[in-house]
């Protein structure tokens, strides 16, 4: 410590940066580091990516807790996994669910937000109205929609009362329980976007929308031209937000459909590591489902965010 | 109005919207004070005259499950937020003012925990707290909040430790100061708006968390507030009542933090969106 306190305020030139660094004694440096970053960096190593390094090993076994012995089965489990329609069927449910999921709360959330771009009372009431179901746990919001959409349930109930004979079994009928899934997932994730779009909103210079109406632009062609443009970073941090949401479903599904109805038609990979895991034990071949999950959520995220970034810096 | 239109247009359109929106909020509200005999038979009407039973019957349940819960739910927060902003308060300093390859790649290292899905991670982290005998503990969840969520405060704080003048810290340095005094006298004081966006997400987060206590508290032993709800959807069957009234309590105290700091709230994630 008291060696770093008489160091000289000027940095040491570039090129003598290296043998600096190796002359530099090494005892405050690692006091630094055991005081400041060492008990964050252990407890992420701890719980974070050494179990990731675990998930990766377990999924070279046929790991069960309940039925050892443990053995090595080399990439079997991936193999396996390839061939097997149940997790096939939840890539599908997973893809499905999240283009839906990445769209839907955008599209809306950025229609929302031009509609209460506007100041006063009611408008900030409006969207606190919007943003009241991003702060509700998942729990929460899928026990109200599913009593909701029950086929017995209000919504229903209306529906006949309206005179439809049949109204859909919203989360009975296979063909549909995915799509009232994502909207619900989207019907909480809309006040997120809302708020990150009004955001990106404000920060429009009025004196370049008014630029545009000078030159003859009308609002359509000024949105296009000005507004969206200038929303980039919204739409990045939305999009990326959503995703990854999607991606990790899990409490929605746990609750409302318990990946039914019929066989896994609402059950996401997310969904179905946890089944394999914990309720069917088998540790392994989860794992390796885990990890492709993960390889594709980076990947996936990481295109994303290339993509999305660089139309930031077009601007 | 620039383009003819007439002036309730905007207002109108806007809060048709917001209250199609909200019909699900209000069929909540509504049981949560109707008699239980009537949410089946008319779940759209006010709850005229409106009644207390359901909150009572919630709050007074023999086994104390909403109590017990709720309980749980504000230690595991408390100690999760405190530790988290701490702990990444002084390694997201760490990681923005010692700037060389180590903590570079330290740093991408720990950002990359912002999009790892709890589901990768679970499976082995049951067998650390096992082994560990933290299983099944509050302490073994708080733990594995802190490490879960750390990369989104040193996130956070990275950020505004980068806009507060070096000079400053470098000046207390050469009064006499140690590293620590500096941090937490000059530097941290100085981080109150990256405190407030973290606690106010993290402690969101942490309450609405579903799936790790889920997991790590075990089916039996404890619950919080989240897989307590979730447990009492079977038990509580048809009784909508009660259920809603559950969820009701479980969420007041969220509701309260979110009207009390909204601004804050705003404030936390815009932050973000506008900087990119």
């Amino acid at each position: 410590m008291v060696a770093q306190v008489a160091r000289p305020a000027t940095r040491p030139a570039p090129e003598e940066t290296t043998r600096t660094r190796r002359r530099r004694p090494l005892g405050p440096a690692l006091g630094h580091f055991a005081s400041f970053a060492a008990p964050g960096v252990l407890i992420y190593a701890c719980f974070v990516l050494a179990p990731i390094l675990v998930s990766l090993g377990y999924s070279l076994t046929n790991y069960n807790p309940f039925n050892p012995p443990t053995r090595y089965v080399g990439l079997d489990n991936y193999q396996l996994l390839l061939r097997d329609d149940q997790f096939l069927t939840a890539l599908r449910v997973t893809s499905i669910l999240t283009v839906i999921v990445v769209i839907v709360p955008n599209v809306l959330g950025l229609a929302v937000a031009l509609l209460l771009d506007r100041h006063g009372w009611l408008y900030n009431a409006l969207r606190s109205v919007f943003f009241t179901p991003v702060i509700l746990s998942s729990v929460v919001v899928s026990v109200i929609w599913s009593r909701l959409l029950d086929s017995e349930g209000p919504l229903n109930e209306a529906l006949r009362a309206l005179g439809v004979d049949q109204p859909p079994g919203w989360l009975s009928d296979p063909a549909v329980a995915l799509y009232s899934v994502a909207s619900i997932i989207s019907w909480q994730m809309l006040g997120f976007c809302v708020v990150v779009y009004l955001a990106g909103l404000q920060g429009v210079p009025v004196e370049l929308q008014e630029a545009a109406a000078i030159d003859g632009a009308g609002p359509v062609r000024r949105f296009r031209a000005v507004t969206w443009p200038m929303l980039a970073p919204a739409l990045t941090v939305n999009t990326v937000v959503l995703l990854i949401s999607a991606f990790k479903a899990y409490d929605y599904i746990k609750v409302i459909t318990n990946g039914g109805p019929g066989s896994g038609t609402t059950a996401t990979i997310a969904f179905n590591v946890l089944q394999t895991g914990f309720d069917a034990n088998h540790g392994g071949y989860a794992s390796a489902m885990a990890i492709l999950m993960l390889l594709i959520v980076a990947v996936v995220t990481a295109i994303a965010l290339r993509f999305l970034q660089r139309r930031e810096v077009d601007l | 109005m620039k383009h003819g239109k007439p002036s309730w247009l905007r207002p109108g359109v806007a809060i048709t919207l917001a209250a199609v929106f909200f019909v699900p909020l209000y069929f909540v509200l509504a049981n949560v004070f109707k008699p239980g005999d009537l949410i089946a038979k008319q779940p759209a009407k006010l709850p005229l005259p409106p009644t207390l039973a359901n909150i009572e019957a919630v709050l007074t349940r023999p086994d104390r499950l909403f109590w017990v819960s709720l309980t749980n739910s504000i230690v595991v927060t408390l100690l999760s937020v405190l530790v988290l902003i701490v702990l990444s308060a002084m390694l997201g300093h760490y990681l923005a003012r010692t700037r060389n390859r180590w903590t570079r790649a330290l740093t991408l290292l720990l950002l990359c925990g912002l999009m790892i899905p709890p589901q990768v991670i679970l499976i082995p982290i049951t067998d650390v707290l096992r082994f560990t005998h933290l299983m099944a503990t509050l302490q073994g969840l708080v733990l594995f909040n802190v490490g879960y969520y750390v990369p989104f405060g040193i996130f956070v704080f990275m950020g505004f430790i980068r806009a507060v003048p070096v000079e400053l810290e470098e000046a207390a340095r050469i009064d006499g100061a140690s590293r620590m005094q500096v941090f937490w006298r000059v530097v941290f004081p100085l981080l109150r708006p990256a405190t407030a966006s973290v606690v106010i997400f993290l402690s969101v987060w942490i309450w609405n968390d579903f799936i790790n206590p889920l997991i790590i508290l075990g089916p039996s032993q404890g619950t919080t507030i989240t897989t307590g709800i979730y447990r009492s959807i079977g038990q509580y069957q048809a009784d909508f009542g009660s259920l809603f009234a559950l969820m009701f309590l479980a969420t007041l105290p969220v509701l309260i933090f979110y009207l009390a700091l909204q601004r804050q709230f705003v404030k936390g994630l815009t932050g973000g969106a506008t900087k990119g």
